[in-house]
């Protein structure tokens, strides 16, 4: 009997513990996805059906106010005609492609080395390469400006692929160098007795690494690309990229907010797609290489 | 899913020829900045005194040059026409357009550099006039050069509207003239005249006076108009906006315009004992803390406490989109706006509901000893100029699109398509102009050029300072301090003698 | 599957080895360290050079160039530095905003982890194993792609007392009146923070997800036969085994907040009277806007000087012993 009333006891407390883990998550998972929906519902529409509010508590009405318009894909037609938005999507995906692969490439190539040999005051340059990552960008963008304007690479697309190496370079010759201090020193011993040169034998190695390459090149594009402050001062105007632009619709008369949407949506998607595609590798990036999955 | 990337090295490859490769590399780079950059470039065919116009329009034909503005409606409208320009010499231009704080940013990092990126300069009066005058050239001397085409219509003081070459062109040394003026925000009150009419005998029943404005109406009157309004939106009425809204948000300069007026009204009172047109580099102890400013400080926190309940949040773009969403019946706000709130698929406001009037005038009561009161107004008067660090062939060819830009005919244009605000007097005399000033307008803006050109901008009306180098400084300790007042952490004077004491180390006194 | 993958990746690019590689384990067997002796350093040394030499370039001349900013008191126009007798540092003492940045960076940073922290290791202990463990997951990773600046105008027009839907949502629960969240003085934090929560947190329920399947499933049953309930079990198993990955979250969480200031420039640029104006939107102000660049440099200085010690901590705890990265060679 007693027994038996513990039970039913631990079951109601079981589930109000289901039923709030439930409700929790459902606040949680709202919480996350509704600027997102907001945004996509709202580059439909013209500015005056999205000021559209119901009145103060009115629940009932929030569904039929939130999809009350015509849909109207002219933002993103204008974004597109009157705003060059082609362009900047071509320099995002330049200047974030070029840089990756920069990165990954010098990147590998440093990470390798540092991973193979031994010398005095390694670590030192070891945290000064991982420093350089972290300090904070308003600090040293003065003096940046500064060099890149002596190479004459201000507004410009190689100009803005530099800027991002430098903070896509330290990141991957951190990451790579735990990849590579994974792989043994004896494959690369193979492959020169089997005649290949020191190179070649990097070369040998180099597939094992792989998969992990790929999806650091595809972090270090996602990082370029939601990068402002780079882009906005060295990209200046000659090389404008998405987000730069989607701020510059907030205008001294007007803040289009149609078209900031629209262009919230065209910025977002490619990135979030390409975040999932390499969700494996998400923490271990996102942490420099400290968690692995 | 990655295959593994082909290494771009080969084995064959040398050390050196590899990094001969690298080297390659980076020249790559380098080359690539001239095909995809922003370089200007000039290309040239002397001129002559005696040479036809045409010839000293095209004496640049072929080069190319960079503008650096701010993103206004004249500066798009400029950018849709460039072809015209383009067919007059020849030259390309490029116009980069962005918020003014981050044009403030990069012409300030380009004029530091001692560089010459962008040739033509968006000189916005005092946060880019103010700190960078002494790096733009002095145009006086291009306008005296008969081998430059010359506007017919002169540059002189008459040449504009009243005071606005001084505004934006007049920086510390007299007669120096490094911007001419380009565009213009020019304050004005935008009311809700179908409200006031609606109300007004509710409103008279209560204060014994008609609710209307007038060039007369005072700052206590507006803040009785606002307090009606506001009571009857606090009392349940949702269909009457708010009363009033201030210039707040993040963009201190627009701030500082806001308390300016109020300020100005009452005695004609300034920061500095300084020529207010002329400013000065060295301005010495400034006014604040003094009874008038903190009697006007308290007075604009009693305005505040019957404004617009997110009226700390509101900048002024925000501010006119309150006002345009039909949530605040009186702004003061800059006449650029107009177009907008006008824009009757847009705005709420619209279609004959806003009336235009100029800046609410002092009230006699409130000024400290005997000083005038006057219809306080001031103004963003965005120049072009040249900056001085770029070639001479550079800035001669800068010069033929400064001209061009603000010539009559590119004003008129402008005016046309994108709500312009023109600032040469002869645009206005034209018929449509004039006609565009009644309902229904073809140009939305001129239904503010009563109050704004024939009123507000005149002297004694108009303040233009402080022209101060620590400009943009002073305006964001005044942010600061105005906003902790308005939200109730300071009292008025607290907050003046906050300004005082800081305004004051920055000048080192 | 990448095993299988990389094997015949070899296979294509030379016949000869793959013999040798495909059976991986033999490999290392047979190998005759003696024949072909360790590369000379010189070899790693190039190698390394072109990313080391462009790394020092963008970095270590900055970062001197700061420290010479910093002790003059610099003009426009690239020339007519003058020694100021450490006026830029000496300055700073008195300087309420940086002091004050520095007070609003700690109780800004504070309050994103806590929140941050917390809700993200209720969401990942929830999740855990559970069925909807990979779609929720997925779902929960979108903000984190979102450009800051793009989410920073995004929820500024959620949080609009015009037209936000946010504003609208606070209004009618009767959370907030009719002034906006970050209209107010005593809100705006909040609103900022929020947008660092919304941001943010799903790389915390990332991080401690990975931690909680590190949990050594023995040891909590173990402890289960000691009698331990579920939350005894998660305070002294999961939660100590998880903490170091927790540090990691926490650190690095910390450094962007120093770096990226792109949402909340948009959001409140710093404002209502300072009130969201944490060090590095002053410092923004004081180099981009006053351009004092002496002032500025000095004020970046401290904000690097503080990164540093923070890397240096963050550093320490990837060494130690629950980051295993094995050193290279054998």
């Amino acid at each position: 009997m007693a027994s038996h009333e513990v039970v039913q006891y631990r079951s109601t407390i079981r589930s109000a513990i289901n039923v709030f883990t439930f409700v929790f998550l459902m606040v949680f998972l709202i919480w996350t996805v509704l600027p997102f929906i907001i945004m996509f519902v709202s580059s439909f529409k013209n500015l005056l059906e999205a000021f559209n509010l119901p009145e103060k508590g009115d629940w009932a009405s929030v569904i039929s106010v939130f999809f009350d318009f015509e849909p109207t894909a002219i933002h993103y037609r204008e974004l597109f005609t009157e705003r060059n938005f082609a362009t900047y999507f071509f320099n995002s995906i330049v200047s974030s492609g070029g840089s990756a692969l920069i990165s990954v490439v010098l990147g590998a190539m440093a990470a390798y080395s540092l991973s193979r040999i031994d010398f005095r005051g390694k670590n030192h340059v070891f945290f000064w390469v991982i420093s350089t990552r972290m300090a904070p960008v308003v600090a040293v963008m003065v003096p940046l400006y500064t060099i890149f304007r002596g190479l004459d690479l201000i507004g410009t697309l190689p100009g803005l692929i530099l800027a991002y190496t430098t903070f896509n370079l330290p990141f991957a010759i951190w990451i790579l160098k735990g990849f590579f201090d994974n792989i043994p020193y004896a494959i690369e011993e193979a492959a020169m007795v089997d005649g290949h040169t020191r190179l070649g034998a990097f070369r040998e190695i180099l597939p094992l690494a792989a998969p992990g390459i790929g999806a650091f090149l595809v972090l270090c594009i996602l990082f370029s690309w939601n990068d402002f402050l780079f882009a906005s001062i060295i990209g200046s105007g000659g090389a404008k990229t998405l987000p730069v632009a989607t701020r510059e619709l907030v205008t001294p008369t007007s803040i289009q907010w149609g078209k900031i949407m629209a262009a919230g949506v065209i910025t977002s998607v490619p990135m979030t797609f390409l975040g999932l595609l390499i969700r494996k590798y998400l923490v271990t990036g996102l942490t420099m290489g400290a968690v692995k999955e | 899913m990655f295959r593994a990337p082909k290494n771009a090295i080969s084995t064959s490859i040398s050390r050196r020829k590899f990094l001969e490769l690298g080297g390659g590399a980076a020249t790559a780079l380098g080359v690539g900045s001239v095909a995809v950059g922003m370089n200007s470039m000039i290309i040239r065919r002397p001129a002559y005194a005696q040479s036809s116009d045409a010839a000293k329009w095209r004496q640049y034909e072929g080069s190319k040059l960079v503008f650096m503005s701010e993103n206004t409606p004249p500066s798009f409208a400029i950018r849709d026409n460039l072809k015209e320009f383009y067919d007059l010499t020849g030259i390309t231009v490029e116009i980069l357009t962005d918020d003014l704080p981050v044009v403030q940013q990069k012409i300030g990092i380009d004029l530091r550099g001692g560089q010459a990126d962008y040739q033509l300069n968006y000189i916005q009066d005092k946060p880019i006039g103010s700190p960078f005058a002494d790096f733009y050239e002095d145009l006086t001397n291009y306008t005296k050069d008969d081998t430059l085409p010359q506007d017919s219509d002169g540059y002189g003081e008459d040449a504009w509207f009243d005071n606005f070459l001084r505004a934006c062109g007049e920086y510390y040394v007299p007669g120096r003239i490094v911007a001419f003026p380009y565009d213009c925000a020019v304050a004005c009150t935008f009311y809700r005249q179908d409200l006031f009419e609606s109300l007004t005998k509710d409103f008279e029943a209560d204060h014994g006076y008609r609710m209307e404005f007038t060039e007369d109406t005072t700052w206590k009157q507006v803040q009785e108009f606002a307090a009606f309004f506001t009571k009857l939106r606090n009392g349940g009425r949702e269909d009457i906006p708010y009363g009033y809204g201030q210039h707040h948000g993040s963009f201190a300069w627009t701030s500082h315009l806001d308390i300016q007026r109020m300020l100005f009204s009452h005695g004609r009172w300034n920061e500095f004992d300084i020529d207010d047109k002329l400013g000065s580099k060295t301005p010495g102890p400034t006014n604040w803390g003094d009874e008038q400013s903190v009697l006007i400080m308290q007075k604009y926190k009693e305005q505040a406490d019957v404004s617009h309940p997110d009226n700390l949040a509101n900048g002024t773009l925000q501010l006119n989109t309150a006002y345009a969403a039909g949530d605040i019946a009186i702004q003061v706000q800059y006449h650029e706006f107009c177009a907008s709130v006008e824009d009757e698929k847009n705005s709420r406001a619209g279609g004959g509901k806003t009336a235009y009037a100029p800046c609410p005038k002092g009230e006699k009561s409130w000024v400290v000893g005997n000083g005038d009161v006057v219809n306080g107004t001031n103004c963003g008067i965005g120049g072009i100029g040249i900056n001085s660090a770029a070639s001479e062939d550079l800035r001669r060819a800068a010069y033929l699109f400064a001209v061009w830009s603000v010539s009559k005919s590119t004003q008129l244009n402008v005016l046309k398509k994108l709500g312009g605000t023109p600032t040469r007097p002869s645009v206005l005399a034209e018929p449509d102009v004039q006609a565009a000033r009644k309902r229904p307008s073809s140009m939305p803006n001129a239904l503010t050029f009563d109050a704004v050109y024939d009123y507000g901008i005149k002297d004694p009306h108009f303040v233009l300072g402080p022209k101060i180098p620590e400009a943009n400084e002073y305006y964001s300790i005044l942010l600061g301090e105005l906003q902790s007042m308005v939200a109730g952490q300071k009292s008025p004077e607290e907050a003046c003698n906050g300004i005082k004491i800081q305004l004051d180390d920055l000048h080192d006194i | 599957m990448t095993g299988t993958t990389y094997s015949t990746e070899i296979m294509s690019s030379s016949g000869k080895t793959v013999r040798d590689m495909s059976d991986g384990g033999v490999v290392i067997n047979y190998r005759p360290s003696l024949v072909n002796p360790p590369a000379s350093k010189r070899y790693y040394f190039y190698l390394m050079a072109p990313a080391l030499i462009l790394l020092a370039l963008i970095t270590l001349y900055p970062f001197f160039w700061l420290i010479y900013m910093s002790l003059h008191k610099v003009d426009l126009g690239g020339s007519g530095d003058t020694w100021n007798d450490f006026k830029n540092w000496t300055r700073l003492a008195r300087d309420m905003k940086f002091l004050g940045g520095w007070w609003l960076l700690a109780k800004y940073s504070f309050y994103c982890m806590l929140f941050e922290v917390l809700l993200g290791i209720m969401i990942a202990v929830i999740l855990d194993n559970s069925r909807f463990e990979k779609v929720l997951v997925t779902i929960f990773l979108m903000p984190m792609m979102m450009a800051p600046v793009i989410a920073g105008l995004v929820w500024y027009y959620l949080y609009n007392s015009t037209f936000g839907w946010y504003h609208w949502i606070m209004q009618s629960l009767g959370i907030l009146g009719d002034k906006s969240i970050l209209g107010d003085v005593s809100t705006a934090m909040t609103a900022v923070v929020l947008v660092d929560v919304w941001q943010w947190t799903p790389l915390i329920v990332l991080i401690t997800l990975a931690g909680l399947k590190r949990v050594p499933r023995d040891q909590l049953e173990a402890n289960m036969v000691d009698g331990a309930g579920a939350i005894r079990n998660f305070f002294q198993i999961t939660l100590p085994n998880t903490y170091p990955f927790l540090l990691i979250a926490i650190l690095l969480r910390f450094m962007d907040n120093f770096r990226f200031i792109d949402a909340l420039m948009v959001l409140t640029g710093g404002g209502p009277a300072n009130s969201t104006k944490i060090l590095p939107t002053y410092l923004f102000d004081v180099s981009f806007v006053f351009f004092k660049l002496g002032r500025g440099a000095a004020i970046a200085l401290t904000l690097l000087i503080v990164t540093i010690i923070l890397g240096m901590i963050l550093v320490k705890v990837f060494q130690s012993p629950s980051a295993s990265t094995s050193q290279g060679g054998e």
